[in-house]
């Protein structure tokens, strides 16, 4: 051994050998350093290199696991020299020789000989001594048996598994595979019964203690749990298929986020009050309360240019649903009625009332083929397309001012029903829940994953509260302004990652979902702004409703605006909003 | 009925009926000398190959319970042929039992010989399934008797087992395969406790048949 100068180094690395040994086979952490070290560490200026313990500038990295997941990468690599050599120089093996010596028996299926050398590696739990014998004598029975030799591996059931009093229901199915590995087949037919023993290898590995026989690819599993880290905590994440490099921290800048107005549209002739893409992201509706609703369409490159002009109601029109395949549309005139409309021929289909009472939010059924409307005598309805009423839920169900959403698997109906709490109705379970607030809850939004609901309140916080199981609050998003109004917010972008909402100071505000924090306030329109709603096939795309009678479409900055001739909502802006 | 059912002890019973009842358990159960020596003491009248087919019965059974059953089969098959072919229930719990025998007597190979030509075609439907699973079971187990399973070594299995083939003989031989005595008594427990939970408002204890029978 020894290159130059290496006498006292080399002793220094064989002692430490000796003692990984002794610790990796009783599992526990490297032993302490031979003395003489500590005295060189004092004698050499520089940090780092050589005997110590720990690396990396925080400390917390054991010198011996780091080396060992090394060398292990390198032989899944394939760079068999590299890693033999590396532990030769490290004197850090890779694994104990009583390891070396198991994983080649169980390679070479010598059973009897890796479940004596089991005994011999130094595990303390004889649990897992147990277990780990029991899954080597299951490979040895079906090995047996695929080699047809049946009443040696009932033997071995016999004689080796059983008498080790473990994992009951196991051999009771190991017995039944004697006769025949699945009844329905035909006895002595060619099904092979054992996995690999590559495959048993991992499984073992996966069951004794990681200190003895390093997981496979456990160096890339810890780089990939850095870079969901780093992707996580990225606050203006909002482009698919970034690639991340493992050289720098991921980071995206603000120009992900959609600051800009590329468009406004001036179609209504009064406030406008919601607006909502449709699930395909290819038209928009919004409603106003001018009494009608407008249906837009975006084509592909983003410019958005009115489609149908939808009017009937009376009354102004408070909110619209889109139908789950787009192709239809609900409107919903306050304390009236519900139109249906045909998206590509603006045609009204139906109009949905009920005597003395007026409707106040809608909602479509995720089959298509019912919707749901509040009423004003706060009960909830249901109808069919053709207009029969099919159930009715009377009671304390909704409020006048009302917001309405069914989760996307028809279970769960959820609508304001007292000012300050909303109700989750489970049809199926017949179940209700609620969620209470200290203030008035003003609107609602329900995220695409049905997981998550953005409720609006009067004191000018947004709450996000996890509707799965217990309903419980998650977190509060603060900034935007609202004092008269109803105000909505909504979920947007890459995979829902932000929360936008309106705000009675004419901006529209956006947070990052995930921390809560304010990353833009965008001004533009000139009256306050009600509801906000973002592209879902277009994570850089949102639109904005305003008391000022506009829509303005946001894109990137930088993005260049496009527009139609045709009706005036081609006025020409750039860099708008934001920085 | 014009008896008020708590008076049902003023209804009249015929003799008759009652020796019927109780040669009916006695042929069912194949007591061939008390039947005999009944019917000489009572005059009652006494169907026709009676002590004959009792006899045979008999024989078949000591077989099953015994835990012989091929010559518990080959009993059957003289004197009721096909039976066991075409009751399948049946036939799979008369193998399992020859199965059991290998298995306690240590004959493995012979044991799993058998059980892979014998009882694996009944794993072709559903319900033969768990109970094939339970029997295989056995085999992994040096001793049996100690393992989850051996409820299936034991003398009420056995005895079940041979139960089922009687009733399964008697029906073959367009008799009844459950005794007068038995009905009587079901029936009877059930509208004693329909009764008595008119009267457990009352306070009464509910039905108890072993208490019946005692006082």
């Amino acid at each position: 051994m020894g290159g130059v100068g290496d006498e006292e180094p080399a002793t220094k690395r064989m002692k430490l050998s000796a003692g990984e040994l002794r610790g990796l086979s009783n599992g526990s952490s490297c032993a302490e350093p031979v003395a003489g070290s500590s005295r060189d560490l004092m004698a050499r200026p520089l940090p780092s290199e050589g005997d110590e313990q720990v690396v990396g500038s925080k400390g917390v990295i054991k010198r011996v696991e780091f080396v060992r997941l090394i060398a292990k990468a390198l032989y899944s690599l394939g760079y068999k020299k590299s890693g033999a050599h590396l532990e030769e120089e490290s004197g850090i093996p890779l694994h104990s020789s009583f390891v070396n010596l198991f994983m080649q028996q169980i390679l070479d299926g010598n059973w009897d000989g890796s479940v004596d050398t089991l005994q011999k590696i130094g595990l303390s739990d004889e649990t897992i001594v147990k277990s780990a014998s029991f899954m080597i004598l299951e490979q040895k029975y079906f090995e047996l048996l695929d080699e047809e030799k049946d009443m040696d591996a009932l033997k071995t059931l016999r004689t080796e598994i059983v008498p080790l009093c473990i994992n009951g229901s196991r051999v009771r199915e190991l017995s039944s595979c004697i006769v025949s590995p699945s009844f329905g087949g035909t006895p002595g037919k060619n099904i092979v019964r054992a996995k690999s023993r590559s495959k048993l290898l991992e499984d073992l590995q996966k069951l004794l203690p990681p200190t003895l026989m390093i997981l496979d690819r456990r160096l890339e599993h810890l780089v990939e749990q850095a870079l969901v880290l780093q992707r996580d905590a990225c606050i203006f994440h909002n482009t698919l298929n970034e690639e991340m490099s493992l050289y720098t921290d991921h980071w995206c800048g603000k120009e992900q986020i959609p600051s800009q107005t590329l468009q406004i549209l001036q179609a209504h002739n009064d406030e406008v009050w919601f607006l909502q893409f449709s699930h395909d992201g290819k038209y928009l509706a919004s409603s106003s309360s001018d009494q009608s609703a407008i249906i837009w369409e975006v084509d592909v490159n983003g410019g958005v240019s009115l489609k149908h002009r939808l009017s009937g109601h009376q009354k102004p029109v408070s909110s619209v649903s889109w139908s789950p395949d787009d192709h239809q549309l609900l409107t919903c005139g306050v304390e009236e009625a519900v139109r249906r409309w045909d998206v590509s021929s603006g045609e009204c289909l139906h109009v949905y009332e009920k005597p003395g009472v007026g409707l106040v939010s809608c909602g479509w059924f995720p089959d298509g083929k019912c919707l749901f409307s509040g009423v004003s005598d706060k009960s909830i309805c249901m109808w069919e397309l053709d207009g029969k009423e099919l159930e009715c839920w009377k009671g304390q169900r909704s409020l006048r001012i009302s917001d309405l959403e069914i989760t996307s698997d028809g279970k769960q109906l959820i609508s304001n029903c007292r000012e300050n709490a909303i109700l989750l109705l489970d049809r199926e379970a017949k179940v209700e829940t609620f969620i209470e607030e200290d203030q008035t809850i003003t609107s609602f939004s329900l995220s695409r994953d049905n997981r998550f609901l953005l409720v609006n309140l009067l004191n000018q916080e947004i709450h996000l509260w996890n509707i799965e199981g217990e309903n419980k609050l998650v977190a509060k998003y603060k900034g935007h302004k609202r004092a008269r109004f109803v105000i909505r917010s909504c979920f947007g972008g890459l995979e829902e990652a932000f929360v936008a909402s309106g705000s009675e100071d004419s901006q529209v505000y956006i947070w990052h979902r995930g921390s809560g924090e304010l990353i833009e306030a965008l001004p533009g329109h000139s009256g306050a702004v009600n509801c906000v709603s973002w592209n879902p096939a277009n994570p850089h795309m949102f639109a904005s409703a305003s008391d000022d009678r506009t829509i303005r479409i946001w894109g990137l900055s930088g993005q260049k605006v496009k527009h139609r001739g045709a009706h005036s909502n081609g006025i020409h802006l750039n860099c708008n909003g934001g920085t | 009925m014009d008896v008020d059912p708590r008076h049902f002890n003023q209804v009249a019973i015929n003799d008759n009926d009652i020796h019927n009842i109780v040669l009916s358990y006695l042929v069912h159960n194949c007591y061939k000398e008390t039947v005999e020596s009944f019917v000489a003491s009572t005059g009652t009248k006494q169907p026709a190959d009676c002590i004959e087919d009792m006899e045979k019965r008999k024989r078949i059974f000591q077989c099953a319970v015994e835990g012989n059953a091929q010559k518990a089969i080959e009993l059957t098959e003289e004197l009721a042929p096909d039976l066991v072919e075409k009751n399948k229930d049946l036939h799979f719990d008369l193998l399992s039992l020859h199965f059991v025998e290998l298995v306690c007597a240590k004959k493995c190979t012979e044991a799993l010989e058998f059980a892979q030509n014998k009882l694996t075609p009944f794993g072709k439907v559903e319900k033969y399934v768990t109970k094939l699973e339970d029997f295989m079971a056995l085999l992994a187990y040096k001793e049996p008797e100690k393992s989850p399973m051996f409820h299936l070594l034991s003398f009420e299995y056995r005895q079940q087992v041979a139960d089922s083939l009687n009733r399964a003989v008697l029906e073959h031989s367009n008799l009844p395969n459950y005794s007068a005595m038995e009905r009587l008594i079901q029936q009877t427990t059930v509208v004693r406790q329909c009764m008595s939970e008119d009267n457990a408002k009352n306070g009464n204890p509910p039905f108890s048949l072993n208490d019946f029978l005692r006082s």
